[in-house]
């Protein structure tokens, strides 16, 4: 079984980082022989001249997520190891026009921009530059469009969206990439002619391995539903089961920091104190929720990622999440020793301690300090 | 067909079959699922590279940032800069392996130097603004996360097709021979 760098907490490690260059390498490799240096070619979708981009992407995605499927299928790895964006409708509706529009105007996106630089095209180099400037601007107007991310839905599958099972959402995707590959196809040959794959005994030898290993979905899905204990089939437990299982019911502080460090993934902290008391501190991120409305408004969060309540101590996170684990919320957790054992074990700083701290945790504190005592 | 071509890119070799370069981006992507447990990314790199600046340029006033801020003073030291240098690294040594690098911008021959990097400059700007919004491109967004087939993802491909072909007519001329 596989425990990727996101699932230790290590992914700002030097190995992670070699790691990450190493996939970059690929990742460059793949885009330039693909023909993704070139501004020209990419924006080509958007005429219906050159369908390359489509059939890239379309072929990468429905690889991945083959592979991915069958990956979890034969338990190699699990979804906590994963990290998942969450879904805001407003934002990916509004950021996906946009980011379409300014594609096609620049003709790169940021991966093909860097390709594009590499390639020596000095319109990638600008398109760069803009796409800097255009973060910085996102930043200056954060704080304008954080509402939008009042909407975040948490994790959420597109099977769930649909009301279908995983594998027939997988295999209708799969059908779907191969039909637009034979329509790209016709239109580049009739648009242009040129040496294309219509028709070709390749094609259809690769549409058909793509959507055979879509159907074994199926097969293993059925197995997965079948009722058996679960010690006599060990890896076909579903998905969801190992998410769940994975949630730990507590989390102590150093944990906590770190994961929010590491980018804070799937994590919703809820701060179960009184308002004033929120108002005076809270941990970077946190939402004020009172008690007696977790049930109501976690609702979108219920066993999607992870819900992190804590109090001043211990005691009340730890009947909070009792609460909601009896109304079915198989994902929340509370932190141990409150926001009190959080402030001392993490935040306290070095030189008020009494007990001698090594120079290896006294840089961890640090940054600690620094991520959660900004602003 | 594109001025300033240099001789490397009228002999450049062969690019891969469309298909067989997916898989190979395929394979890299899931490489990254099962390694890192991270899709790929590349938006987030260059906005890295934005707070990078602005601490340059005003320390306190980032730090203090909702947005940046939660970067912390050293926002380079992150997995996905080192991916986009790896980017650039595999982009730089296929362009020049398959004889297609050459200094030049990239445009239709009827269309204006000035016109093609004004476009590019504004497109970029909208795209590296729309991709904090949605927090993430199409790597990030529209590729490793369809590949999970997660509902956002799979809406930000949508929408940005979308986009682009709204806006594609108005931007063609760059293009024209």
């Amino acid at each position: 079984m596989i425990e990727t760098f996101f699932k230790a907490g290590t992914l700002n490690s030097p190995a992670a980082f070699l790691a990450s260059l190493l996939i970059g390498i690929a990742f460059g490799v793949a885009l330039e022989k693909a023909g993704f240096g070139s501004s020209r070619r990419l924006a080509g979708i958007f005429y219906f001249r050159d369908m390359t981009v489509l059939k890239v992407m379309f072929t990468a995605v429905v690889f991945a997520m083959l592979g991915i499927c069958y990956a979890r299928a034969f338990g190699w790895v699990t979804l906590d190891n994963v990290y998942f964006l969450h879904t805001v409708y407003g934002a990916q509706i509004v950021g996906g026009l946009i980011f379409g529009a300014g594609f096609v105007m620049s003709g790169w996106c940021p991966g093909t921009g860097a390709v594009g630089l590499a390639s020596g095209k000095i319109d990638a180099l600008v398109f760069l530059l803009g796409a800097v400037g255009g973060s910085m601007l996102y930043n200056e107007l954060h704080p304008i469009l954080a509402p939008v991310f009042d909407g975040d839905r948490g994790v959420v599958f597109a099977y769930e969206t649909f009301g279908v099972s995983e594998a027939r959402f997988a295999f209708s995707f799969t059908v779907i990439a191969v039909l637009c590959f034979w329509g790209s196809e016709y239109l580049e040959k009739k648009r242009q002619g040129r040496g294309n794959l219509w028709g070709t005994p390749f094609l259809a030898v690769f549409s058909a391995v793509l959507i055979v290993a879509a159907s074994g979905l199926f097969a293993l899905e059925g197995y997965e539903e079948r009722p058996a204990p679960r010690s006599a089939m060990p890896v076909k437990e579903t998905m969801s089961l190992q998410a769940v299982q994975a949630v730990p019911d507590h989390m102590g502080p150093r944990d906590l920091a770190d994961r929010m460090l590491s980018g804070a993934p799937f994590l919703k902290l809820v701060d179960i104190r009184t308002p004033e008391e929120f108002e005076q501190f809270h941990i970077r991120s946190a939402v004020n929720l009172q008690v007696e409305d977790l049930a109501q408004v976690l609702l979108p969060h219920k066993n999607k990622g992870l819900v992190m309540l804590y109090s001043n101590g211990t005691d009340r996170g730890a009947q909070a999440r009792d609460d909601l684990f009896r109304q079915g919320f198989k994902n929340v957790s509370f932190l141990t020793g409150g926001l009190e054992g959080f402030l001392n074990v993490c935040l306290k700083p070095v030189s008020l301690r009494t007990a001698p701290v090594t120079p290896d945790a006294a840089a961890k504190i640090n940054a600690w300090r620094a991520f959660f005592l900004v602003s | 067909m594109e001025e300033n071509a240099t001789p490397q890119a009228k002999t450049s070799k062969a690019l891969l079959n469309p298909y067989v370069a997916g898989l190979l981006l395929g394979a890299t992507l899931l490489a990254a699922y099962l390694i890192l447990g991270t899709g790929l990314g590349a938006s987030g790199a260059i906005a890295r590279l934005g707070a990078h600046l602005e601490l340059q340029l005003a320390p306190a006033r980032t730090l203090a940032g909702d947005y940046f801020g939660r970067w912390g003073d050293q926002p380079l030291k992150y997995y996905l800069v080192f991916m986009v240098a790896g980017v650039f690294l595999g982009g730089l040594v296929s362009a020049f392996l398959g004889r297609r690098f050459a200094v030049k911008i990239e445009r239709g021959a009827k269309c204006a130097r000035q016109k093609r990097l004004l476009l590019a400059l504004s497109g970029g700007i909208m795209a590296g603004f729309a991709a904090r919004l949605a927090n993430g491109c199409t790597s990030g967004q529209a590729l490793s996360g369809s590949a999970l087939l997660l509902t956002g993802s799979l809406i930000f491909l949508i929408c940005m097709f979308g986009g682009g072909y709204l806006t594609a007519w108005f931007v063609r001329g760059q293009w024209d021979d």
